[in-house]
Order: C-alpha cells, then structure tokens, then sequence
C-alpha cells in the first residue's frame, strides 16, 4: 500500500506553503534528488477560471512548490510549467490570464504549451482499446515530473484529481474527442507520462460553491491519491471508473496507508453536491443541449 | 405569394448574441427574415435548418440582396463601422448591436453614412426593453421617487468567457475578443455601455466621467471598471462593471428625495431555465432582445426613429470615452 498524506494549510503565504508542501512530502518519505537537472510542474488549468474559483491551481502554491525545489535540488535548476490546449481553452491566454506568465517573469521558469512542443507518436495500448498519442518532448525529458492537480466534481467521470490531470498533458487539443472512451484514455495517458509526485493544492476547493479547505495532499502513487481525494469529495473511489481500472492497470493501489491530518477533517468540510442538485444540473444540461431553447423560441412565438 | 406587410430581414453574425437574434427573429409577426451572414459554414447550416433561404459568407453578398429591407448587425465590435457604412450605402434600415463603435471617431462615421442614405439607425440595448425598466422610468417621469440624486448600477457577469458562467459545454472565446485594438476596450465599454445608456435615458445628459480600471487578468483590457457620471441635471451614478464573476447580476438602484427603487434584470437560475425549457416556454432573460428587434422592426413600418438612436449611443461613446481618459489605472 501507498503512503497518503494530508497537511493543514495554517498560513497561505509562499513562506507557510513552501513549508507545509516539505511537511506533506516528509510524511510520505519523499525526498529530492539533488542531481536532478529538469522538473516539469503540471498545474490544473481549466477554461479561465480564476484560482478562486477552486477549479485551477493557484499560481502562489506552485510559486511555493517552486522555491522548495530551488532550495532543495539547486537555485538554477530548469523549470517548466506545462499545459496544452483544450477544446476552449488556449494556453497563451490561460497561462496569461491566470497569472502563469507573471509567474514565469518573477521565478525564471518556462512556460511549455504542449500542443506546439516537440513530439513522439507512442502507441499504447488499455483493456482491448489501442490508443495513439504524442508525447511531448518537455516531459519525455524531464527527471522529475510533479502534478499538482485539484479535487472536483466532473460528469464524465465523477471526479478529476490526479489522473485527470494528466489527462492534460495531451497535446491533441480537441480532448472532446477522447470522451467517448475517455476512462481508458486517462489511464493510457498515465501509463505513457509517469509523474513522480502528485501533490494537491487543496486551499481552495470547488465542489457545489468555492470553499477553502486549506489542504496539501502528497502522494507517489496517483492512484491511492485519487482514492483518498475522492474520499474527501464524499465519493468512493471504487465507483470511479478511471480509478479502478488505473488499479487493474498497474497504475498504483487503490488502498492507502493515510498519513498526517485525519481525512475525516477535510472531508466534512468539502462542499459536497447533493442529489438534488446533481439532478437539477442534468435538467438544464439536457434541455440546453437538446436545443430546446431554439425550438421553444420559435414555435412559442 | 409574398406578404408585402412584412419586413424582409437579414442577419449579419451568428455568434453568441447573432443566434439570440436569430431565434428572435423567426418570432416576429411582421417581419420575415430571409438571409443571414457569417463567416462560419457551421452556422449558416444552423440557420439553413431552422428555415433561412438564403445564407452568405460575405455579408456584401447579403447586402446586395435588393428584397432586404433592414438588417441586424451582431459582428465583432471592430466591424461595425465598415459593415454599417456598407449596409447604409446599400439603402438598409440597421439595428447595430452595442457598442456603436470602438470610439466616437468610428462613431461620428457611421451616423454619417446612415444620415447620408436616409437610413434609420438603432443600438441593440435590450435592457431597455424589459418592462421593469419602462416601469422604473414611468415611475421616475412621473415624479414617485421625488428627484434622483444618486444612483447605482452594476453590470458584472464574465464577459466574454461565458463558459465560467454556464454549466454547459465549454465554448472558446472569440479571438477578437482578446485584442484591445479591437474591442475598443474592456469591461467598461462592453458592458458600461448599456449601463450609461440605461442612466442616460433616466437622467439625461452627462457632463462629466471618471473610472477607475481594474486588470485582475492581466489583460490589455480592463476586466472589471467603477464609473463614476455626473448628470447635467445634478445626479450622480457610480456604474461598476466587470468580467471576473460566475454568477451574473445587473441592476439599477436610484435614489430619490421622495424614494428609492431597485430593479434587477438577473438571468433566472438554472433550475428555473431548466423548467422554462421543459415547458417549452421561451427563457425570460431573453425576452428584452425580442422587445428590441419587435420595436426595430415597428419602427421601421411606421417610419419612425428607432430608439435608442445612434446619436444617443454617441453620447454614450463620448462618456466612456472621456471615463476612460480621466481613468486611475490599477495594477
């Protein structure tokens, strides 16, 4: 079984992060190797929703991530921060928008849009689904790969947490087209781009209104920490799809040896959705999507 | 054979609100609208199936149509004075989504133009079609609040990034939406302006403007802005807007020597469009842009001026203009 850890966030000044980040990677035994020349940062970019929202990673908890690794590995350590384009997303304008650039100015690090990087095709293969992707250069060559994802609700899987995340390291831009078998997707992506570290910035979490939850997870092994966020999120994990079979994969273990914080604490504090409005959300997908609203408009008239 | 009491109508962009008046549109009694514009193939297929014949790429092509009597124009900010010009020289009555222009200079040319080909020319303002803002303007005529003295109005949503305001699926912004050279501006131009319009039509003319624009999003324009108008006639209102919210509000507070009064033009909730479309009813928040075109199109059948009228949105302009030359800038 995998180490999980859980650190309460006291202050969320760069200075306390960086320091309950050391904290949360001491309780799983994690340690940095000074010798490691290039890290790769995956945070959570979503649309443009703004950190506050709970739905991206906060610019300052990777700006403390950062100054860990400087002062851990070496001040001239290369950096780079990556994301892809999405369906509706363009990095230029999320890396900008959500304070990424910034960022990148005052910690001297590279900003990698996956999409335009140089790639590889690899073909990988889960359950009896062949998949084809391009792996891009940034992170084929980087010695130590850090995810720093977010806990949320998503209607396709459940939840996104760590093996969503890296769902976005797919350069392909339109990812609406791999939601058909997405589930298999997020495990072959994961099997093809291991990250080393996947550590939450928790301080802000979504879930049915943004709440602070001011919580640092770490873990090695990406699938008991999504087994042990999804628990947060008042889901079980056995009922995530991408969870399981990232289980049956080799991905990692579904069950984990909880260290720090109890996990209860944080769980009763998560903004759980209700049925209610779970139901009341598919209400309006379905009659949005089904273009009521023209046909209504039109033969109302 | 043809109904010659109806207005044939074109549609010059399908984006976001080009689609609002689309549907719109198809509604109208007196009105038929017979050709739509826009660059995407996607859309014109769109607008091929709910029944529109005849659908361009280029909106020259619509505008050479002779049957054409008026056209709504839904393009990106920095295509309206040349498509306006065009439809003006070409003899259309034209409803202009706001803002009239990027600035008053593109402003002046487009009044110019229409005033030139004899044209009647109005600014898409829906706000002003919702029967609470007819109320609180009968209200205020008729002397009930006493004399205004201050007023406040909000206009805050997440501007072009609608996706953050919508459970639906993600939608791309548009391109031009990012360039400052295009919009003209940020929030305050995009949603001041129906804001200082709206205080307009209640209070009258304005003589003074200042802001203070915000840049959470380190854009080249401002995403959030507090305006502050003072009105000929004494009042003062303070207009804050901005892109940054998930949850849409906009509303006007005045305050009177006799009163106050509050009006609230939010979108309903979730649950609620979610019933309306159930019950195949048309979603309320969208009832103002029909009002709107409804009046365009009776306007023109009576020969009357539209309102609001492209003078009136060039004082608009010409506000925002001097709230943005006498603007703090924040970092």
């Amino acid at each position: 079984m995998s180490l999980v850890s859980f650190a309460k966030v006291q202050n969320d000044d760069i200075n306390s992060l960086k320091q309950t980040i050391l904290e949360s990677l001491n309780l799983v035994d994690y340690s940095f190797h000074k010798e490691t020349k290039n890290v790769v940062i995956k945070p959570n970019m979503c649309y443009y929703w703004d950190y506050s929202t709970g739905q991206t990673t906060d610019p300052k908890f990777v700006a403390a991530l950062i100054d860990l690794i400087r002062e851990r590995i070496s001040p001239s350590i290369d950096i780079s921060i990556v994301e892809s384009d999405a369906s509706a997303m363009k990095c230029k304008y999320a890396f900008r928008m959500l304070g990424y650039e910034k960022l990148a100015r005052e910690k001297n690090i590279r900003l990698v849009n996956l999409s335009e990087d140089e790639n590889e095709e690899i073909d990988i293969k889960v359950r009896k689904y062949n998949f084809k992707f391009s792996f891009p250069k940034t992170i084929r060559d980087a010695e130590l790969r850090i995810n720093v994802p977010k806990i949320k609700y998503m209607d396709f899987t459940s939840i996104s947490c760590a093996l969503k995340n890296i769902f976005g390291c797919n350069p392909t831009p339109s990812k609406y087209k791999f939601h058909p078998r997405l589930n298999e997707t997020i495990v072959a992506i994961n099997k093809l781009m291991k990250f080393d570290l996947h550590i939450l910035d928790g301080i802000i979490v979504p879930g049915k209104s943004p709440r602070k939850l001011n919580l640092i997870m770490a873990s090695q092994d990406p699938v008991a920490f999504d087994a042990a966020a999804t628990r947060i999120a008042g889901v079980n994990p056995r009922t995530v799809k991408h969870i399981v079979l990232a289980t049956r994969e080799g991905l990692g273990s579904i069950s984990y040896i909880p260290k720090g914080e109890l996990l209860e604490t944080f769980a009763k504090k998560y903004p759980k959705k209700t049925t209610t409005t779970k139901l009341l959300t598919l209400a309006y997908k379905i009659a949005t999507r089904t273009r009521l609203i023209n046909e209504a408009m039109i033969e109302k008239g | 054979m043809k109904d010659m009491t109806k207005t044939n109508m074109g549609l010059i962009g399908l984006g976001y609100i080009g689609k609002v008046h689309l549907t719109n549109c198809l509604r109208l009694k007196n009105a038929r609208l017979t050709a739509v514009a826009d660059i995407s193939k996607k859309a014109l297929s769109t607008a091929r199936k709910l029944g529109i014949i005849n659908t361009y790429q280029d909106y020259n092509d619509l505008l050479s149509n002779p049957n054409i009597n008026a056209v709504i124009i839904a393009l990106p900010t920095h295509l309206h004075a040349e498509c306006a010009r065009a439809a003006a020289e070409k003899h259309k009555h034209i409803l202009l989504e706001k803002p009239l222009a990027r600035d008053t200079t593109e402003g002046k040319e487009i009044l110019s133009a229409t005033k030139k080909h004899g044209v009647k020319l109005m600014i898409g303002h829906d706000i002003r079609f919702c029967t609470k803002s007819q109320n609180l303007r009968a209200k205020i005529e008729a002397g009930e609040l006493g004399e205004i003295q201050v007023s406040y109005a909000t206009n805050i949503s997440s501007g072009p990034f609608i996706h953050r305001a919508e459970a639906d699926a993600p939608k791309p912004v548009p391109e031009w939406w990012w360039d400052k050279d295009l919009t003209g501006g940020g929030a305050l131009i995009d949603l001041g302006s129906h804001m200082v319009n709206l205080t307009r039509w209640y209070f009258g003319e304005i003589t003074d403007a200042k802001s203070y624009l915000g840049y959470r999003y380190n854009l080249e324009q401002e995403d959030h802005a507090v305006c502050t108008l003072k009105f000929k006639r004494g009042q003062i209102a303070v207009i804050s807007v901005g892109w940054f919210s998930q949850q849409t509000d906009i509303k006007l507070e005045v305050y009177g020597t006799a009163g106050h009064a509050v009006v609230s033009y939010n979108p309903p909730s979730k649950i609620a469009t979610a019933i309306q479309l159930m019950l195949r009813r048309t979603p309320s928040f969208y009832i103002s842009y029909l009002n709107e075109i409804q009046h365009f199109v009776d306007s023109i059948q009576k020969d009357q001026q539209p309102q609001p009228s492209g003078e009136d949105a060039l004082r608009d302009l010409e506000a925002i203009e001097k709230a943005y030359k006498n603007a703090i800038k924040l970092s």
